[in-house]
């Protein structure tokens, strides 16, 4: 019987003091921001979307061979003689087009470890981390600056130093011994 | 009632036809303001609740659909209105329509009979609290025909756990309201309102009108049957910490797990609708219904038309601060085991309404 | 017509027409919905007589606590949908005659009685009336039925306690 009345008084006095708990939180400041109005400050060393300085670039691909799940493709095209590509910001001179630097930011896992291999240390992490898309395709992400007619350019350019050091090659090969007697002569 | 002596006398003048004048008048005068009413009080309580709910948890809640969301609910209004309507196939079709229908029916039949001032109420039944008993009959009819034709286990019982709730806790809701029909002799919600009148020490937890030795007596009986006729009321309505018939956790949401777009909007509007009925009717026994416990500014300025304003602002301030009371609530209990809830009910609250009216029923005498 | 003419015509037709398919309709489910419409009708109609105590316990009674029983009943009951309910035509003759004498007595009992008229409007309330009846008059036998029941109730929880 005591502790029938005991139960009663647990239970209306438990809910009370819940009940102050609860009123009392009606009063404090909400702890939550307000998302996309107000964000909250990154960590310093935060991973988020990656960014390629082409500026800085030299096509060397050691962040494509770093990369564990091979999402990002690189394609360069060398240079022809007379060209003069540029130095990057840490004074290493260029010696590539990059024809093609695509981050398949969809793959990404954001390990971070495409970022140190880079010579020149122009692909980075940003604080950009609002990207989704309605297709996957749009976060494929294109890297390039050059338009698709310089690249059309550069390769053919390549081509034809190509052809020529071929054609020159052939023509070396035909009339090695000629040449060669000429200059043995001289 | 004016409003309807008004109606009846001008329909009958065009039709010279006493039943159309009868019907139309009843229908404007009493049916549509109720109507009126639950609709936008169903938006503004479910904005409430997550308002209630967030500041509860230290969060905001809504707060980009309008000004700190008060849009919310109106917005997703629209969207359940738009939304496809779902039925599997396995469903039980008749009754799966049927459902929501004689939910909502059942839970806006009660507003009938409520007393929203002394110019309005729905219908003067004589038997008002009676009636509103009955009338919550019709919801645990509808939630198990809602259960039963959904053909999900989950819903089926969600659905029998509910009406066992409803059913159990009717019980000590009619003992408490018993003993106020005891000491007021009437079940007219109107009358008990009246005899309430004046000031607040004239309600019916602080004993009644009238200043004798039996209305100090009463005091402390009002108070205990007060709070077990709220407790077994929030019980009725399914509201946490007696949610367990739409338990989200254990029965995704119980008897309307399957519905989706109105006829789920429907079921919603009448949960809302129950918790102002509930509480509505707790303010009229105990808490003086649409009387003011400090007088009325219309009496002081002389201006008779304003009373009634007044009273209805009273009566719907009262309703929504019980409402307040139960989103408090459930937010701040657990929900209870089903062994609990039983228990609680029959061992705690109908034992304890069971000595108060009888203790009540021998300070009347006396 | 009056519109109590026309309530009654209404509440009569809910009544006969779910009444009907309680007893005809195969799925016991459906059945015990109907039921409830029968209810509400007879209710509506205890009403148009002037009788509201009487309706509105008809509601509590049967709607809130006898259909709702049914319904358990039948849902709790295993493979509810599967069973086949018989309703052939056996014993025409025997059930014929007692029909028709079921039927005869109704009818004389119906011609018979002196039914009262009453004045429809305005209808009194009739709880306070009904109430004193309960306890002067009919007090002995409303006692009993009171005794009935609790012998009902305690005979009910102790064969399910076995
Ligand atoms: S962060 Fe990791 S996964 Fe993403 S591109 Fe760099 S190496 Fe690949
Ligand atoms: S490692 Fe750096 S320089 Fe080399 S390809 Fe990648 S981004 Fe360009």
């Amino acid at each position: 019987m005591k502790e029938y009345f005991q139960n009663i008084w647990y239970g209306l006095t438990t809910v009370l003091i819940g009940m102050r708990v609860t009123f009392k939180h009606l009063f404090v400041p909400a702890v939550t921001i307000q998302y996309p109005d107000v964000k909250l400050k990154l960590p310093e060393r935060e991973r988020n979307r990656l960014y390629v300085n082409m500026d800085d670039c030299i096509g060397c691909d050691q962040c494509a061979r770093a990369c564990p799940v091979d999402c990002i493709a690189i394609e360069t095209v060398k240079s022809i003689p007379g060209e003069d590509l540029g130095k990057t910001s840490n004074g290493k001179k260029k010696a590539l087009w990059v024809t093609k630097f695509d981050i398949d930011i969809a793959k990404c896992c954001f390990c971070q470890l495409c970022v140190f291999p880079c010579p020149t240390e122009c692909i980075y992490m940003t604080d950009v981390f609002e990207f989704s898309e309605f297709e996957r395709d749009k976060l494929v992400y294109n890297f390039v600056t050059l338009t698709q007619s310089e690249i059309e350019d550069k390769k053919a350019n390549y081509a034809k130093l190509e052809a020529e050091k071929a054609a020159q090659k052939a023509a070396n090969a035909t009339s090695v011994k000629p040449a060669e007697k000429e200059e043995n002569k001289q | 009632m004016i409003i309807y002596d008004f109606l009846y006398k001008f329909v009958f003048n065009i039709t010279q036809s006493a039943a159309i004048g009868d019907i139309t008048a009843m229908i404007i005068s009493g049916a549509l303001p109720l109507l009126i009413l639950v609709l936008p009080f169903t938006l503004v309580a479910v904005w409430l609740e997550r308002k209630v709910s967030a500041h509860m948890q230290d969060r905001l809640g809504p707060m980009r659909t309008g000004s700190h969301g008060w849009l919310q609910t109106v917005a997703d209004l629209i969207k359940l209105l738009q939304k496809e309507d779902i039925v599997a196939s396995d469903n039980d079709r008749p009754l799966f329509n049927l459902a929501p229908i004689l939910v909502f029916a059942g839970s806006y039949l009660v507003f009938a009979a409520l007393p929203f001032s002394s110019a309005y109420i729905g219908s003067n039944i004589d038997l008002g609290i009676i009636f509103i008993i009955a009338a919550s009959g019709f919801v645990v009819a509808g939630i198990l025909m809602a259960g039963w034709s959904s053909n999900n286990k989950y819903s089926l019982l969600g659905a029998m756990r509910s009406a066992a709730q409803i059913i159990s806790y009717e019980i000590p809701t009619i003992l408490v309201i018993l003993t106020i029909i005891m000491i007021t002799g009437t079940t007219n919600l109107r009358t008990l309102s009246e005899m309430q009148t004046g000031h607040f020490w004239n309600w019916m937890i602080f004993g009644g009108a009238g200043l004798s030795l039996s209305k100090f007596l009463f005091i402390p009986f009002m108070l205990i049957g007060f709070v077990i006729l709220y407790i077994s009321t929030l019980a009725e309505v399914n509201r946490t910490p007696f949610d367990i018939p739409e338990a989200e956790s254990e029965l995704v949401s119980g008897y309307h797990t399957e519905y989706s777009g109105m006829k789920f909007a429907m079921f919603f509007l009448a949960e809302y609708a129950n918790m102002f009925a509930v509480s509505a009717i707790v303010s009229a026994i105990f808490f003086g219904g649409y009387q003011s416990p400090i007088g009325y500014l219309g009496n002081t300025l002389g201006l008779p038309w304003m009373i009634p304003i007044e009273q209805f602002l009273w009566f719907a301030s009262k309703g929504v601060f019980f409402v307040l009371v139960q989103m408090w609530l459930r937010w701040t209990l657990p929900r209870l085991r089903v062994d609990q809830l039983m228990a609680l009910c029959w061992k705690y609250l109908i034992p304890i309404a069971f000595v108060n009216l009888i203790i009540v029923g021998l300070i009347t005498v006396l | 017509m009056s519109i109590y003419d026309i309530i009654f015509y209404l509440f009569a037709t809910i009544t006969l027409v779910s009444a009907f398919f309680v007893v005809t309709i195969r799925n016991i489910v459906y059945s015990a919905f109907f039921l409830l419409f029968t209810f509400f009708g007879v209710a509506g109609i205890y009403v148009i007589l002037g009788a509201d105590f009487v309706a509105m316990v008809q509601l509590i009674v049967y709607v809130g606590g006898i259909l709702i029983l049914i319904l358990f009943g039948v849902m709790l009951t295993n493979k509810i949908t599967n069973v086949q309910i018989k309703s052939g035509t056996s014993q025409v003759i025997p059930a014929a005659i007692g029909v028709g004498l079921f039927a005869g007595i109704l009818t004389a009992a119906l011609i018979n009685t002196p039914w009262r008229k009453i004045d429809t409007s305005p209808l009194l309330p009739t709880t306070q009336g009904l109430g004193l009846m309960l306890i002067s008059e009919y007090g002995v036998v409303f006692e009993l039925l009171g005794i009935l029941l609790l012998i009902a109730l305690i005979g009910a929880a102790s064969l399910a306690r076995k």
